[in-house]
């Protein structure tokens, strides 16, 4: 086993981010040239305030992805998430009481959907069409229309600056973070190791139940603050405001190097890959282009990524096999 | 570790005396009893109507979800999957309604250039999958958002069209006291049963999808029926898209959006394993049908969405659950 963890080791730096983060570069300096506020204090907060809820999103799906499920519950925890603080952020929980009960339904589809998949063995693909459906029902009757209303105080500090640098970006920088540690500890060894062989994974003593659960708790949690931050950046509840997000969040994993057959890539791909999609809209608004041509560049952009990634691995394969 | 799994290992045995009556129609039948059982439910829930004005109404909306599933169901049996039904539906409806606006006598070349053009999506999702190896969950999503954006372009500043009333008629028409549709729906049903259980296309479908690594030893044309089955479900979502633009007289770009989970919860409720190799269309048949029944009936119930949202949601997963005890059951 000693030697199977020192090749994830090696394997893992690499996870396609690389790729993810030059094209990232590459977009934000097109951006940045033809458009003088690109690179001001706000427009930056506005570019990171576009990117954060799709790279929270993004960066939960990756986990649940690398353990070698899919999970397409995000955009009904996120509706809940939305609903809840737009219904409760001001009243008797106050924004922190409201986060901390959001977090935990969060925590709650998250245990869910592992135990119907984890325990029970059904198929994630289809069975989280199911918890998501009936997440959005729960999001209705909360709040059967659009409307309610987030807590001032954190609408304006979530959405602003801390000194000079975007808040959105420190809360990206967290979630990054704490994917740094998660990757160092048992369970994130774990996650590749389940995603890559499930069977092998068993077979050397690892829990492929508590590894899958675990994953989705995870992802729940980050489903949850990725509500908690669109509620900042809308100000007010819209029970079907997530519905666009599900493709984009599955777009920014793949662009950002993760295997969907799991056990390949991470958080910091799906952060750049979400960037990626944020920073094309802006890049071609600045352009002048129409609307459309950033659905349509989207899709180029994940097959770009997909190529170089498999450019870049064969690369890599021969200089092994030449090592 | 779950001891439930221990028996997998001996799992190749058990099939080797699976028994001669296909063992994948028996789900299939379960579902599609229950199926028949919600309009039953449905019709002793309003009175006023027959049963087979209930069965009528259910087989007439059911139809746009048959189809396309049968597309979905083939992808899924070769171990693939297919994201773009939603918008290929979507375009395909707006195509039609734009280009005959309200006109019949353009039914005639706009009909068979819609089916080329969806079909044209699905040969792209085709080419990109088998020959320069895309996966096909990103494959047919990055072609699905890209196409998305061209038909943005291509309704952009124009008001909705009305779709030509033939089209509209079809839908309502009846034959011999048989809605139009119904007919449809009998022979689509026979003809993609036929297909991927009769022919030997379909055969080496199963073969592709439960193991791709003998397919190829065994030489079988493994991108040609790749490129095939994308096609197919890319025609598949283009008839939907049709139908759904003529049931509904008008047609949204998005018209077709709800319809993409739906097709996989539809193939993995009749039994198909997302992996790939297992499933018969009579399968996905039955559980689009039961999931046309199920919304049928929270709809006669009077319920609110999110009461409707819930209850749904919940048994598709108990739908799963039930085809997941079947699976253990048969290991064992």
């Amino acid at each position: 086993m000693g030697a199977a963890l020192r090749r994830l080791r090696r394997i893992r730096p690499a996870g396609g981010a690389t790729v993810a983060a030059m094209i990232y570069l590459a977009l934000y300096t097109i951006y940045a040239s033809s458009e003088a506020s690109a690179t001001s204090v706000f427009g930056l907060t506005n570019l990171f305030n576009n990117t954060v809820v799709l790279a929270i999103a993004s960066a939960g799906l990756t986990v649940v992805v690398l353990a070698g499920e899919f999970d397409l519950s995000a955009i009904g925890v996120i509706a809940i998430a939305n609903v809840v603080m737009a219904t409760t952020s001001i009243g008797i929980l106050g924004w922190f009481g409201a986060l901390i009960l959001v977090l935990l339904i969060g925590v709650a589809v998250g245990l869910l959907n592992g135990w119907l998949v984890a325990t029970l063995q059904l198929q994630s693909l289809a069975v989280t069409i199911g918890t998501m459906i009936a997440c959005e029902g729960v999001a209705l009757l909360i709040l059967t229309a659009p409307g309610g209303q987030v807590n001032e105080a954190i609408v304006s500090t979530l959405s602003g600056v801390l000194g000079v640098v975007p808040v959105a970006l420190v809360i990206i920088a967290g979630v990054l973070l704490a994917w740094l540690v998660l990757v160092r500890t048992r369970l994130g060894i774990a996650l590749y190791a389940v995603g890559t062989d499930a069977t092998a994974a068993r077979l050397s003593g690892l829990s492929v139940e508590r590894t899958k659960l675990l994953a989705f708790v995870l992802a729940g949690v980050a489903y949850a603050l990725a509500g908690f931050m669109l509620s900042c950046q809308t100000g007010s509840g819209d029970p079907r405001a997530s519905h666009t997000l599900l493709l984009y969040m599955y777009a920014s994993v793949a662009i950002g190097g993760t295997s969907l057959m799991g056990g390949r890539g991470g958080v910091l791909g799906s952060l750049f890959g979400a960037g990626i999609l944020s920073v094309m809209q802006k890049m071609l608004f600045a352009l002048g282009a129409a609307s459309f041509y950033t659905s349509i560049f989207s899709g180029i952009i994940m097959l770009v990524a997909i190529f170089i990634h498999n450019i870049s691995e064969l690369l890599a394969h021969l200089r092994r096999r030449v090592a | 570790m779950a001891p439930q799994d221990t028996p997998s290992l001996a799992e190749p045995t058990a099939r080797g005396r699976a028994p001669q009556v296909n063992p994948e129609l028996l789900p299939a039948a379960l579902v599609l009893t229950c199926a028949v059982l919600l309009i039953v439910a449905t019709k002793l829930l309003n009175p006023g109507s027959s049963f087979m004005h209930q069965l009528d109404a259910v087989l007439v909306t059911s139809i746009f979800l048959v189809v396309a599933s049968f597309g979905q169901g083939l992808t899924i049996l070769l171990g693939g999957i297919d994201l773009s039904i939603g918008v290929v539906v979507g375009l395909a409806a707006i195509m039609v309604s734009t280009l005959t606006n309200g006109r019949d006598a353009a039914i005639l070349w706009v009909v068979p250039a819609t089916l080329g053009f969806a079909a044209f999506i699905g040969l792209v999702n085709g080419l990109g999958v088998a020959l320069a190896r895309v996966p096909p969950f990103i494959m047919t999503l990055a072609s699905s958002i890209s196409f998305y954006g061209v038909g943005l372009a291509f309704t952009l500043g124009v008001a909705q069209r009305p779709v030509a009333p033939g089209l509209t008629s079809l839908m309502v028409a009846r034959v011999a006291g048989v809605p139009i549709p119904v007919l449809l729906l009998l022979g689509f049903v026979i003809i993609a049963t036929i297909f991927q259980n009769g022919t030997s296309d379909g055969r080496k479908l199963y073969a592709v999808g439960s193991s791709p690594g003998a397919a190829r030893v065994l030489g079988l044309p493994i991108a040609e029926l790749t490129i095939l089955v994308y096609t197919l479900s890319g025609l598949c979502a283009g008839i939907s898209g049709i139908l759904l633009a003529g049931y509904s007289s008008a047609a949204t770009i998005n018209i077709g959006d709800p319809l993409l989970l739906p097709t996989i919860a539809a193939v993995v409720i009749g039994g198909a394993r997302v992996v790939g190799g297992r499933g018969i269309y009579l399968g996905t048949f039955a559980g689009a049908l039961f999931l046309s029944a199920l919304d049928t009936i929270i709809t006669v119930l009077n319920l609110s969405q999110g009461v409707r949202d819930i209850i749904e949601g919940a048994i598709i997963v108990f739908a799963l659950l039930l085809q997941s005890e079947r699976w253990r059951a048969a290991r064992r």
